[in-house]
């Protein structure tokens, strides 16, 4: 199969279902011949010309608010924010409008939009550029939330996001935009709500989402060289979550560690222990959860201390550890 | 509705009782007034009695262990009441028979305030600490949780912990009883056959076991026992005294010369007032308390870095009794008569040998009196009875060839041992001391002064 980037993926999703969907467009701040803060949308405009690429003023509350109407009133606009710290500016059109619409209307209105947007640390980008903020929308009723974590699941989900007749916020990845991994030419969907087991193992379930999948990975295969067998989910959907596959996993194993980039306190990786704490998985747990975050600071801008503030694969690999030492 | 039995509270100081036996097991019936428990104070041993009649239904705890006084030992009702699985904790009702119980209550509450919580008893009472799954395979496999030994940290019991143990224990069907009896008395029942129902393994079985093997091979074993009761505390207080004092010990002869006379003397007299015979130790007993109320360094208690200057001269004795030592207490020695001290001395140690002695006889002493006069002993080094300073060993009155006035005497020598805590009172005045007891026991008229 063919391999592409992440990036490419991610705009491969969308110009295919743009060539044969007209309702969908794209609005965003510098997307058009500058391509987007990452380069996502280069090369787009020339396709679908700046009526369907549209460059917008630097305002997030514009730009969905904008998307929230055309939504509402039959289009399924894409919308970009250069960053997802961003969407704090958009807050009040994400969680007031597009969220409650469909509710608030009894159902005779829908607003099809999908929010686009770079997440995490990595990049030196400091501590207003790298923040992973998943958990605030996750927590509001009415919003799906998807975080790809790679180049097959960011094309296969951004079709279904696009599908969905509700709002979902589409978390990308700054460091994943690199990264590549076989991808169909043709268009598929995955459907939003379908967790995927990375690695099949026996001895510890490790529930990753994003970056932090691929770093539970690593880690899986170092462990692998000391016998412990670690079973590596990404959920791939926070908003739904296919919490079926995460609790057969757990009875399984009967050890659970969460990773996200997220800070831990107040992250989903509580939502996720939880869930396992009041499952039926609950019988099979042999050791105490654990769940791996981001430090309750803002991430530094030196690189050595950016890298400190968020789990890294030796954390990982203490956190299996300990969760298996009594295996 | 079942009732309470808690650790009574017998002092006002009393925080903690040692349980040393049950006179009943669960399940026996019980009177009023019969022997239920026998418990253990800082110093006296006490059997209490049951003021309930009904069924013994549960006992909480096991010999040997300390219990916070007011704290739920155990329940007493009808055979087939319910009671709970572990101690309730405090007694909701603990007036019922102690005397001053405002103030027990509120030594309780204090009591349990100071005590970070779980540290009180953590084997027997606390939960089994187990992860949920080893938990659903005890469930699924019916065992009992707190039978299995945990693997984890803090003794956390894991899944295979659980596995383990029914496998090892696989067809072995048995009582709780039989097998809390089986742990006590070391005896494996891998071996065994049950005669309970389907096999089950009751305490015969187990007692039966323990008497044919006792029978058959004793000679294998020297006999075995247990640091408990009156030896445990003795092994306790004494071993805190040689670790915590710097212990000196300073040694000297006493002519006994005029204590001899005055003790002839008035011994009938005392025989006549008090029907008891004066012995030397209510006068050497005198003559320490007379020297100790002139040092008051030596009738000092050393408590918590304050060293406290006593005001009474309470001079305890230290009194052989059966496999211990009772330490009853003269109090006020040096402002009594010898023919007081004779009656009470009597009378203590009396009561010390039949173990009757109240608790607040036991108390208050500021310094101690040990003879060994009676054996064939002269100096020896006595371990201070804390937080008091000293303790003076009296070994035997001997006659020996002393010089006097340039020609060599035959006189009654009696060799006396002080040991003194280093950290509250230095040498020299320990041995001023020493010498005052030997002055006034060498000129023991002046007591009468």
């Amino acid at each position: 199969m063919r391999e592409i980037t992440y990036l490419e993926a991610v705009r491969e999703a969308m110009s295919q279902e743009m060539r044969k969907n007209d309702d969908v467009f794209i609005l965003g701040e510098d997307i058009g011949v500058y391509g987007g803060a990452f380069g996502v949308t280069r090369g787009m405009i020339e396709e679908f010309g700046p009526e369907r690429i549209r460059n917008t003023p630097i305002s997030e509350a514009a730009i969905a608010g904008g998307a929230v109407g055309a939504a509402l009133t039959g289009m399924r606009p894409i919308l970009e924010l250069q960053f997802s710290d961003f969407i704090t500016i958009a807050m009040d059109q994400i969680v007031n409008q597009a969220a409650k619409l469909r509710y608030m209307y009894g159902g005779k209105g829908s607003v099809p939009m999908v929010l686009r947007t770079p997440a995490g640390s990595g990049t030196g980008a400091a501590a207003q550029h790298s923040q992973s903020l998943e958990a605030w929308v996750a927590h509001i009723p009415g919003l799906k939330v998807v975080q790809p974590s790679t180049a097959y699941d960011a094309k296969g989900l951004l079709k279904a996001a696009i599908d969905d007749e509700n709002p979902v916020i589409f978390y990308e990845h700054k460091l994943l935009y690199k990264t590549k991994g076989d991808v169909p030419e043709e268009q598929y969907s995955i459907p939003i709500g379908k967790a995927d087991i990375k690695r099949e193992g026996k001895d510890v379930t490790v529930v990753a989402t994003s970056i932090m999948v691929h770093k539970a990975l690593e880690a899986a295969e170092e462990l692998e060289k000391e016998g412990i067998d670690v079973e590596v989910i990404d959920p791939r959907t926070l908003v739904p979550l296919d919490e079926e596959t995460i609790v057969n996993s757990v009875k399984k194993t009967g050890r659970l560690i969460v990773v996200h980039e997220a800070v831990k306190r107040g992250g989903f990786g509580g939502e996720i222990a939880s869930v396992i704490a009041e499952s039926e998985a609950f019988d099979y747990l042999d050791s105490p959860i654990k769940r791996l975050g981001g430090l309750p600071i803002p991430i530094p801008y030196n690189p050595n201390l950016e890298k400190a503030a968020v789990p890294q694969v030796p954390d990982i690999i203490d956190a299996v550890k300990e969760t298996v030492r009594f295996k | 509705m079942a009732i309470e039995i808690f650790m009574p509270k017998l002092s006002s100081t009393m925080e903690v009782g040692t349980l040393l036996q049950w006179f009943k097991e669960e399940g026996d019936p019980v009177e009023i007034g019969e022997p239920l428990f026998e418990i253990m104070t800082d110093k006296i041993n006490i059997e209490v009695e049951a003021y309930e009649e009904g069924t013994l239904l549960k006992k909480y705890y096991e010999p040997d262990e300390e219990i916070p006084v007011n704290q739920v030992i155990g329940f007493i009702g009808e055979e087939s009441e319910e009671v709970p699985s572990s101690s309730p904790g405090l007694s909701s009702d603990s007036s019922s028979d102690v005397d001053d119980s405002e103030d027990t209550r509120e030594g309780a509450e204090e009591n349990v305030a100071s005590q970070p919580s779980g540290e009180v008893d953590v084997e027997q009472n606390e939960k089994v600490r187990a992860t949920p799954a080893a938990r659903r395979v005890a469930r699924e496999r019916d065992l009992q949780l707190s039978a299995v030994a945990g693997s984890g940290p803090k003794g956390r019991v894991h899944e295979k912990d659980v596995v383990h143990y029914s496998e090892e224990n696989q067809g072995k069907k048995i009582t709780p009883l039989a097998k809390k009896v089986a742990e006590n008395e070391q005896v494996s029942v891998d071996n065994l056959t049950g005669t309970g129902a389907n096999g089950k393994i009751v305490k015969d079985d187990v007692t039966d076991a323990i008497q044919s093997a006792t029978g058959s091979a004793n000679t294998s074993s020297p006999k075995k026992k247990k640091l408990a009761g009156m030896r445990k505390v003795i092994a306790d207080r004494m071993q805190e005294s040689v670790n915590t004092a710097p212990h000196v010990t300073l040694t000297s002869d006493i002519d006994m010369t005029k204590v001899k006379e005055l003790r002839s003397q008035l011994l009938p007299t005392i025989e006549k007032q008090t029907g008891l015979r004066l012995s030397y130790t209510e006068v050497i007993a005198k003559a320490v308390g007379v020297a100790l109320s002139r040092f008051p360094s030596v009738n000092a208690s050393l408590i918590n870095n304050e060293i406290i200057y006593n005001e009474e001269v309470n001079v305890g004795l230290a009194v052989a009794v059966e496999d211990g030592l009772m330490v009853p207490v003269l109090k006020k020695v040096n402002s009594k008569g010898l023919s007081t001290l004779t009656k009470e001395a009597k009378d203590i140690a009396r009561r010390a040998r039949e173990q009757k002695l109240q608790s607040d006889e036991l108390k208050g002493a500021t310094f101690t009196v040990s003879n060994l006069g009676m054996y064939a002993i002269d100096a020896f080094t006595p371990i201070i009875n804390l937080p008091e300073t000293a303790i003076l060993g009296i070994g035997r009155i001997q006659d020996k060839p002393v010089v006097v006035d340039q020609t060599v005497e035959v006189r009654p020598m009696m060799a006396v041992s002080l040991s003194f805590d280093h950290r509250a009172v230095d040498g020299a005045p320990a041995a001023a001391f020493l010498t005052e007891v030997k002055r006034i026991l060498e000129n023991p008229f002046e007591l009468l002064a």
